[in-house]
């Protein structure tokens, strides 16, 4: 049938990998000129399903057609053919060339191995005009900003005349401003006959861009339906599978003693000369999650480094439940009762290598449940890691002995958040903890730290995300250039307020205590 | 039966060993295309005799000579067998010195330095210590710790520098062979342990045996009559399976690795990143002393004391032999013996044919270094066996859609069930 309504059709495709079926018979059609939203949690197919329309995987099973036409599509050279190109969640880009460069790569017109720049650099231009995708075309990519790159790579795109616009997760990278103006620049595409692929779990910019949804679930086929007839709700009860609450539901907070107070911290930079954390006295009560809010790169890291001991702050005093805990070994602390839950879960949180049962007894494998005289108890951690597996849903392919590098990101962060949770720790450091998890994922770590927190516990949150940062803590300190700037509570103010902090434009004078 | 078979086949060992004999097998042919080469080029070596060659590459473990008429002849040969087993002793101990460095992230380059520094420790100790006032089998002891610590110390050098200063071990290895070498050459060159009373034997060190120190035979002189083979081979084995032990079943072996496989996760978990480095290159290190300690304690071979110029080949052969075992400690006992059982055949080429010995070991480095292919050879097979599922599950498909899409239906009626 030629003449279809929709552009790309992938019908009934089954694709299995070994354990774990990543596609069961999913179908996705694409219509001519909308913007099709891919939803789903991390794990439901979505990646896999993109791959096998991009020809980097073949599915065991279904046919892929274009203008109601079966197509084969091998590799990606004949995606590439037909039409389709994608914007991948971490961009494509040689660094230390420059945007014009970087657009024509791959596809330079050139006349006796001279490169054409001028016909090239016209192109460009015109399309960027066209689109209202601004970008300096002789800057270096290096020096240029999260957001242009991706318009760099959209541009990628249209120079090589492509019609259908994959977007695998388009605004994890970008500020608030930067997701708005990517939006109008989706709709600019569609009205040009463009038709796109929003790949995403983020439920407000699905809502607010796309035209009709495709949702899946551990890779099977859950339904589609118009952006304009449904509801964030509905949405987020379809993608997880039961009804999620997107606001984190928390009660009064009840802070008692000090569980951990920080006094005149200095922590040197290793990147520059300068210290990375200057003079920064706080104090983290039981009962009471305190929210670190601040722009990458403000001394976050360095700060949670000093806390956790993989630093040595040059000066200052750490107390941990009335201990001195300034110059103890990470394993004294985390006896004493501090978790963590680290920033970059591949250099930190995981030993990639491990199975999933090694790695839940990262923290304990020394206690005597786990060990006689040296000796691991083997049947004593596969119980431990089922126990945990069970309680906190982390999935894999193989269970227990699953290595870790196979599992999905907010799986192996949910492995590294039922490790430090179920060591019951006085004190909770979670540093992004939510960082590229979708919302079932989100909620589900966020109500954890409410409940540790209701139990007594005391939790220090380290975020980027202002969303996270407004709903979660009951105390916000913004972190700028190594110094704690302001102090606040979420329910007294707003965003705009914490964002003129973060920014470095406005300060508190100094106080040399904080309560 | 058929569905048991396929499990075994399934199995990642399995994969391992079959990729390994296939390698090996595809090295000891090329080696023999060498030999038919060498043999129909030269005009010394008749095509009988590089057949002759051949037969002794794949079989020269089980040579017994040349009969009357001056035919091989092949059959159980003890000698050869004996020899094999004790010249595999020092290989397994430094093929396991390796693998143990290896699977905690570290190169160990050093092992032939840590075998002379076991080597200096265990025979000053076996023959300074004079057996007329200690009992001889507590100078073995003595000795053989001797042999052990001086090797993990000389190996903690490098882990140290490695742990402290952040030092590539592998240079520091180099470097500490080196010194090993001409530490001991001095170190013997003022000793009294030079051989004086035997004619021909200047630039030797005494063997243990004149101070009546040798590794207990155990019985096994009977096994393999005429060979050199004593217990130091059961000693080897033993240290295999307590590498095993420690580094599969024990609290150490987990942070090892840890430390091995990411040192920051190490560090976050509060192992001590830096005493493991150093802990895992002194086992290392302790691994090849005892190398270089259960060779000379044999009491019947005899140390060529100035090694100034050349490193033990002992030492480097230990590499190869890890690698063909994959670090699997129990696994480096077979490789350590499939080496030694090389050698072995080489002498037979030599000794038997017109092969010279440096043809010899251009032959054996062949077969080592195809065996080494071991990696691509696993893909291979992993690769075939991945097709054929394949295959079996495409046929299957159109039945089970059906299926699938029966259970799809239920799951949707049962969700709106759920939401009514």
């Amino acid at each position: 049938m030629p003449d279809s309504e929709y552009v790309i059709e992938m019908l009934h495709i089954t694709k299995e990998f070994p354990g774990i079926i990543a596609n069961d018979d999913i179908t996705l059609q694409l219509k001519k000129g909308e913007i099709h939203a891919l939803l789903g949690e991390n794990g439901a197919g979505k990646s896999t399903l993109m791959s096998v329309l991009f020809g980097l995987y073949q599915p065991e099973a279904g046919e892929i057609r274009k203008n109601g036409e079966v197509v084969k599509i091998s590799d990606p050279n004949d995606a590439t053919a037909l039409h389709i190109g994608m914007v991948h969640q971490h961009f494509q880009l040689i660094d230390v060339f420059t945007v014009l460069d970087n657009i024509i790569l791959g596809a330079e017109t050139a006349k006796l191995g001279f490169l054409q720049k001028d016909e090239a650099r016209k192109k460009v231009s015109e399309l960027s005009e066209r689109y209202g995708l601004h970008v300096d075309l002789d800057a270096k990519v290096e020096d240029i900003t999260v957001g242009m790159q991706q318009r760099v790579e959209i541009l990628k795109m249209l120079y090589r005349d492509n019609e259908i616009l994959i977007f695998d997760e388009p605004t994890a990278v970008l500020t608030p401003q930067e997701i708005k103006e990517l939006m109008l620049i989706m709709r600019n595409l569609t009205k040009e006959s463009k038709s796109i692929l929003f790949i995403s779990h983020k439920l407000q910019e699905i809502m607010e861009v796309s035209d009709r949804v495709t949702v899946l679930r551990k890779g099977k086929y859950v339904g589609t339906l118009e952006t304009k007839n449904t509801t964030k709700e509905e949405l987020s009860r379809m993608m997880v599978g039961r009804p999620v609450h997107l606001v984190v539901e928390k009660g009064p907070a009840h802070p008692a003693d000090d569980i951990l107070t920080v006094e005149h911290l200095t922590v040197p930079s290793k990147l520059h000369k300068n210290n990375a954390v200057k003079d920064v006295s706080f104090s983290v009560r039981a009962g009471e999650i305190v929210c670190i809010a601040g722009i990458d790169g403000n001394g976050q890291t360095e700060l949670v480094y000093a806390l956790t001991g993989l630093e040595k702050p040059s000066a200052g005093k750490l107390s941990l439940c009335g201990q001195n805990i300034t110059s103890a070994t990470v394993r004294a602390r985390s006896k004493n009762g501090m978790s963590h839950i680290p920033e970059d879960r591949h250099k930190h949180g995981l030993i990639l290598d491990y199975t999933l049962e090694q790695n839940l007894v990262l923290q304990r494998y020394w206690e005597p449940g786990f060990q006689n005289k040296g000796f691991i108890k083997f049947d004593a951690v596969r119980a431990y890691a089922q126990k945990l597996i069970a309680e906190y849903d982390v999935r894999s392919g193989q269970g227990p002995i699953t290595k870790a590098r196979s599992m999905s990101g907010g799986n192996q962060q949910k492995a590294i958040v039922a490790r430090e949770i179920d060591k019951d720790p006085e004190l909770l450091v979670a540093v992004q903890p939510t960082r590229g998890l979708d919302v079932g994922a989100i909620e589900y770590i966020h109500k954890k730290l409410v409940e540790q927190r209701d139990a007594g516990k005391g939790v220090l949150l380290v975020s980027l995300e202002l969303d996270e940062v407004m709903n979660v803590s009951d105390r916000i300190l913004v972190m700028y250039e190594g110094e704690i700037v302001g102090e606040f509570d979420p329910k007294k103010v707003t965003v705009e307020e914490l964002g003129l902090y973060m920014a470095g434009a406005k300060r508190d004078r100094k106080e040399s205590e904080t309560a | 039966m058929k569905q048991k078979l396929s499990a075994f086949w399934a199995k990642d060992g399995t994969r391992s060993v079959c990729a390994s004999l296939i390698s090996i097998l595809i090295g000891m042919a090329v080696g023999s295309i060498i030999v038919i080469i060498v043999g129909l080029t030269s005009k010394t070596i008749s095509s009988k005799g590089a057949w002759e060659g051949v037969r002794l590459v794949f079989a020269g473990i089980c040579s017994t000579g040349r009969d009357t008429v001056g035919n091989l002849t092949f059959g159980f040969s003890p000698v050869n067998l004996g020899n094999t087993l004790f010249r595999a002793t020092p290989l397994i101990l430094t093929g396991l010195s390796v693998a143990v460095a290896f699977k905690t992230g570290l190169f160990n380059i050093g092992a032939a330095g840590q075998y002379l520094a076991g080597t200096a420790a265990t025979l000053f100790i076996a023959l300074e210590i004079p057996s007329a006032v200690v009992p001889a089998w507590i100078i073995w002891i003595l000795a053989f710790l001797g042999g052990l610590l001086a090797g993990a110390f000389w190996g903690a050098i490098p882990g140290t520098l490695k742990a402290l200063l952040n030092i590539n071990e592998v240079l520091t290895s180099i470097m500490t062979n080196w010194i090993a070498a001409n530490l001991v050459t001095w170190f013997f060159d003022i000793s009294n342990l030079k051989n004086v009373v035997e004619y021909g034997k200047t630039g030797y060190i005494y063997k243990t045996s004149f101070n009546g120190v040798s590794t207990p035979k155990l019985g096994l002189d009977k096994l393999f009559p005429g060979s050199q083979v004593n217990a130091g081979i059961l000693i080897a084995i033993v240290l295999a399976v307590l590498v095993y032990i420690m580094m599969s079943k024990t609290t150490l072996g987990y942070e090892l690795k840890a430390c091995g496989a990411n040192r920051h996760a190490a560090r976050y978990a509060g192992i001590r990143d830096k005493r493991n480095i150093v802990l895992s290159m002194a086992i290392a290190g302790a691994l090849s002393g005892v190398a270089g300690s259960l060779y000379w304690l044999s009491g019947n071979t005899e140390f060529f004391w100035s090694t100034y110029q050349s490193l033990p080949d002992a030492g480097f052969n230990g590499i190869p032999v890890a690698l063909l075992a994959v670090n699997n400690p129990i696994a480096v006992v077979f490789t350590g013996i499939f080496m030694s059982a090389l050698t072995v055949a080489g002498q037979q080429l030599k000794n038997l044919t017109a092969y010279n010995e440096y043809i010899t070991n251009v032959i054996t480095a062949t077969i080592v270094y195809l065996s080494a292919f071991y990696l691509v050879i696993k893909m291979w097979i992993s690769g075939r066996k991945k097709r054929k599922i394949n295959k079996v599950q495409t046929s299957a498909v159109p039945d089970s859609a059906d299926e699938t899409q029966k259970a799809l239906l239920d799951e949707n009626a049962r969700k709106e069930g759920d939401a009514q």
